[in-house]
């Protein structure tokens, strides 16, 4: 590997960890300030009935709600330059303990939907770019204008009723079923400890659940990436190298997947990387839906009793996990694209 | 050998109290529980699991509204009613095996007091405890309190060696959130707030386990209805208190399940601001108001007749409850104090909860009414806490506030006190969100809070309702049922009217 190459992926990736970092002050700033800016009293509520004004005004005090709000940033900042996300207002235990215990649940079932993602829409998104203008082409684009409308929360009753209510082809709700849920997950990761540990029952059981919930979580997201796939590919098969490609006798599928889709794939991959964060987001109707742990339920409840920390604290996680995964997409381009590469 | 014999005889002697405690109870619930400390039992959802794992000095048996004794065998008052003297049983045993004693129950007070501790909002008189000797302590308070014993059957007695060695730098919150130091009937194992809490029967209850009883009850934490009903119909779970009221009707006719309507006490109200804008603190106009909600259709409608019909702010079931005292729906009346005062026209704004259907349907049906009557109600949907910020200072409050009244014990001091003392005004920190101020009511309360002799007390408190019922302040829009689905496998459920939402798990058992 020439050294010019080494010093340029090192520049990049600096160049992003640097502008990463940034992009989460700025983030926590936001976060903090809308937080504070959205009418709610956690005093008050933490107080309970009948409290009082003279204690609600203790409670103020000692949470630190009667301090400007340029102090009560600063103090939650220092705080979190040394990684303290603070404790929450109504679990009182640290946030940092409160998301680590929630966080794998969630990962695993964005992981789950990205797989059906990749799994499903691209192959698709070829398959309608090739028949162009055919049947198979019009009955792919409607199931993605289905998918795309279609509101998840309804999609996950649905799914839920019909196959695991009446059909019972899947669990109706939870990570694990009542008879396995004594296993203990040292990583909070189910399917990785029971691999691990040799669970095999427990690992079938916990994929069984998690199957409808990612795969609920997914169609919008199948339909965003089936479309741009299907343009970029269809884009992409009108170029001259595919001419010349074609002309040389190389198989069509070869044509396809190797010159047309390695092409077609730099603005799909941006996507996708995207749509991890976006799936993080989402991940609270699915767990809603489906009584499944996780931080997209704990974030609703934070945001229900003004858990100002804790609200902060999610969305700072959903915002590293965004960061990291586009961080993840720019190095990628940086291999795709030749232009990157010798800039 | 003697040990030996001993073994065997314990072994036996678990075998026989045991005998009542035979499978796995699950319980569906749609809110997760914050954390599990004691001082934040007047959470319904906290209260539901902790309701079972600490003892009380007193307690209320569900279904009854009259107080009996737990951990205190009897106790006496002094005659300045500032002095109660609790005889404790001398059998009760922590879940570490160590002995309830009066120092442990001091210890759970001035714990409450040091930790704020919600729980101790409705005890504020409670000025200290003295421990007489182990099985005997005084509480002292700083005036009479007539419901002080009724406010105890929420106070929830931990192991004092246990939390003091875990106190922290924040009385033992932190621990207490997630680590339990009870001596109830169950203990818990497992807490994953939000997914499932796992409670285990705890073998040496001082009360035994006659009767019957499951070893093992789960809560799973399932938000959505619907699941809870695919959860029920499956046979994965044996109670669900939140479904939809058209599945719970559903489920009346159904084989296999059945419908529990407990008596619940947990009033909703429409609270009228009575010192707002210059129309709402007349008292003709909210007349017109009161008279213009008919809660008749919302029982049959909203409700399908799971509830009881309102009439007034107290549960007509309960002591001190005065008929007639707050009017009937008359729109035609209404209708005419609006027209004859020139009133027509008026724009009105109400905040409620849209989380809660029962809410939103209240507000649109009041909508509607009041439309007919020549007065537009502009809504305000919001989350809990920022409805409770804005009844915090009187420009912020609006004209019409939505809420529900959960009395922390079946008193109609948790009512009345909460919902119309001058000193509990939304501006002063509390649920009085019509800002009502009335010298003679708070006075009535007062004196009925201070006072031990019941008749009088009732007596009071229907002065009360005859006072707030003639100046208009809440609409009472529904005494709505707290309506359980159950699997028919399911004996032993009664609903606990004294701590709301809530039931006694540890008297159910599985057929």
């Amino acid at each position: 590997m020439p050294l010019a190459f080494i010093k340029n992926i090192f520049f990049y990736i600096g160049q992003r960890i640097i502008l990463t970092i940034i992009a989460l002050v700025v983030l926590s700033f936001i976060t903090f300030s809308l937080s504070y800016i959205v009418p709610g009293d956690a005093a008050l509520v933490a107080a309970g009935p009948n409290a009082g004004k003279v204690k609600i005004e203790q409670l103020r005090r000692e949470m630190g709600l009667n301090l400007p709000f340029h102090e009560q940033y600063i103090i939650y900042f220092s705080k979190l330059s040394k990684g303290d996300l603070g404790k929450s207002w109504f679990t009182h235990q640290p946030i940092l303990e409160d998301i680590k215990d929630l966080l794998p649940a969630s990962t695993e079932l964005v992981f789950f939907a990205m797989l059906f993602n990749i799994l499903i829409a691209i192959p698709l998104g070829v398959l309608a770019a090739t028949k162009r203008d055919t049947k198979t082409d019009l009955s792919i684009r409607i199931l993605v204008m289905f998918g795309a409308g279609i509101p998840i929360f309804w999609l996950g009753l649905l799914l839920q009723h019909f196959l695991a209510g009446e059909a019972e082809l899947f669990p109706i709700a939870g990570r694990l079923s009542f008879s396995n849920r004594n296993f203990e997950s040292n990583s909070g990761f189910i399917l990785i400890d029971s691999i691990v540990q040799g669970e095999w029952s427990v690992f079938v059981d916990s994929l069984w659940h998690i199957i409808l919930p990612s795969f609920t979580l997914s169609v919008l997201f199948i339909a965003v990436i089936t479309r741009t796939t299907r343009s970029t590919v269809m884009k992409a098969l009108e170029e001259d190298f595919i001419i010349l490609a074609r002309s040389k006798g190389i198989s069509e599928f070869r044509v396809i997947v190797k010159h047309a889709l390695r092409n077609a794939l730099v603005p799909t991959v941006t996507i996708l990387g995207m749509q991890i964060g976006w799936m993080m987001g989402a991940t609270v109707l699915v767990e809603e839906i489906f009584g499944r742990p996780g931080i997209g339920k704990y974030a609703v409840k934070a945001v229900t009793q003004s858990d100002i920390h804790a609200i902060v604290g999610v969305v700072l996680i959903v915002g590293v996990i965004f960061i990291i995964s586009n961080l993840i997409v720019d190095i990628i381009h940086f291999f795709l694209n030749p232009r990157l590469r010798n800039s | 050998m003697k040990k030996f014999i001993a073994l065997i005889f314990i072994v036996s002697f678990s075998s026989i109290i045991l005998a009542g405690t035979k499978g796995v109870l699950y319980i569906a619930e749609n809110e997760t529980p914050e954390n599990l400390d004691p001082a934040n039992a007047t959470n319904s959802t906290v209260d539901q699991l902790l309701v079972g794992v600490y003892d009380t000095l007193v307690q209320f048996t569900a279904g009854e509204t009259t107080v009996t004794p737990r951990i205190a065998k009897s106790w006496s008052v002094s005659n300045d009613g500032m002095k109660y003297t609790f005889n404790l049983r001398n059998d009760v045993l922590f879940h570490d095996g160590s002995s309830l004693t009066a120092e442990d129950v001091k210890f759970t007070l001035d714990r409450l007091v040091a930790a704020k501790g919600n729980t101790m909002n409705d005890l504020a008189f409670y000025k200290g405890a003295e421990v007489v000797d182990d099985y005997t302590i005084s509480l002292l308070l700083e005036s009479p309190f007539g419901p002080f014993i009724s406010g105890l059957s929420r106070i929830y007695l931990i192991n004092k060696d246990l939390v003091q060695s875990n106190l922290g730098d924040d009385n033992g919150r932190a621990w207490l959130a997630v680590n339990e130091a009870g001596s109830g009937p169950y203990k818990i194992t497992k807490f994953k707030p939000t997914e499932e809490v796992v409670l285990e029967a705890f073998e040496p209850y001082w009360k035994g386990w006659s009767g019957n009883h499951v070893s093992k009850v789960v809560f799973v934490y399932i938000s959505e209805p619907s699941t809870q009903l695919a959860l029920l119909n499956s046979g994965d779970i044996h109670i669900a208190p939140d479904l939809t009221v058209d599945d719970k009707v559903g489920l009346r006719s159904k084989m296999g399940f059945k419908v529990d309507i407990g008596a619940a006490a947990t009033p909703l109200y429409f609270q009228l601001n009575t010192q707002g804008k210059k129309i709402m603190q007349n008292p003709l106009f909210r007349k017109a108001l009161v008279m213009s909600f008919d809660r008749g259709l919302h029982l049959k409608s909203v409700l399908q007749g799971f509830g009881n019909m309102p009439d007034g702010p107290l549960p007509s079931n309960w002591p001190g409850h005065k008929k007639g005292t707050e009017l009937r729906f008359n729109l035609n009346s209404a209708k005419k104090i609006i027209k004859d005062n020139g009133w027509t026209g008026t724009r009105l704004l109400v905040r409620y909860l849209p989380a809660i259907e029962e809410e939103k349907r209240a507000v649109e049906q009041f909508q509607s009414n009041l439309a007919k009557i020549g007065i537009t109600l502009d809504t305000e949907g919001m989350t809990w806490p920022t409805q409770a910020a804005t009844v915090q200072k009187l420009e912020t409050t609006s004209d019409i506030n939505m809420i529900y009244n959960f009395p922390s014990f079946p008193d109609p001091h948790a009512i009345l006190n909460t919902s119309f003392n001058g000193k509990l005004t939304g501006y002063n920190g509390g649920y009085n969100w019509s800002q009502y101020s009335n010298n003679k009511v708070d006075s009535l309360l007062n004196k009925a809070a201070s006072s031990s002799d019941q008749k009088e007390r009732a007596n009071l408190y229907s002065q009360v309702q005859q006072l707030v019922g003639s100046d208009n302040v809440v609409i009472t829009v529904s005494n709505p049922g707290s309506v359980v689905a159950l699997s028919n496998k399911v004996e032993g459920y009664i609903y606990n009217v004294a701590h709301h939402q809530t039931f006694n798990y540890m008297d159910i058992g599985l057929k």
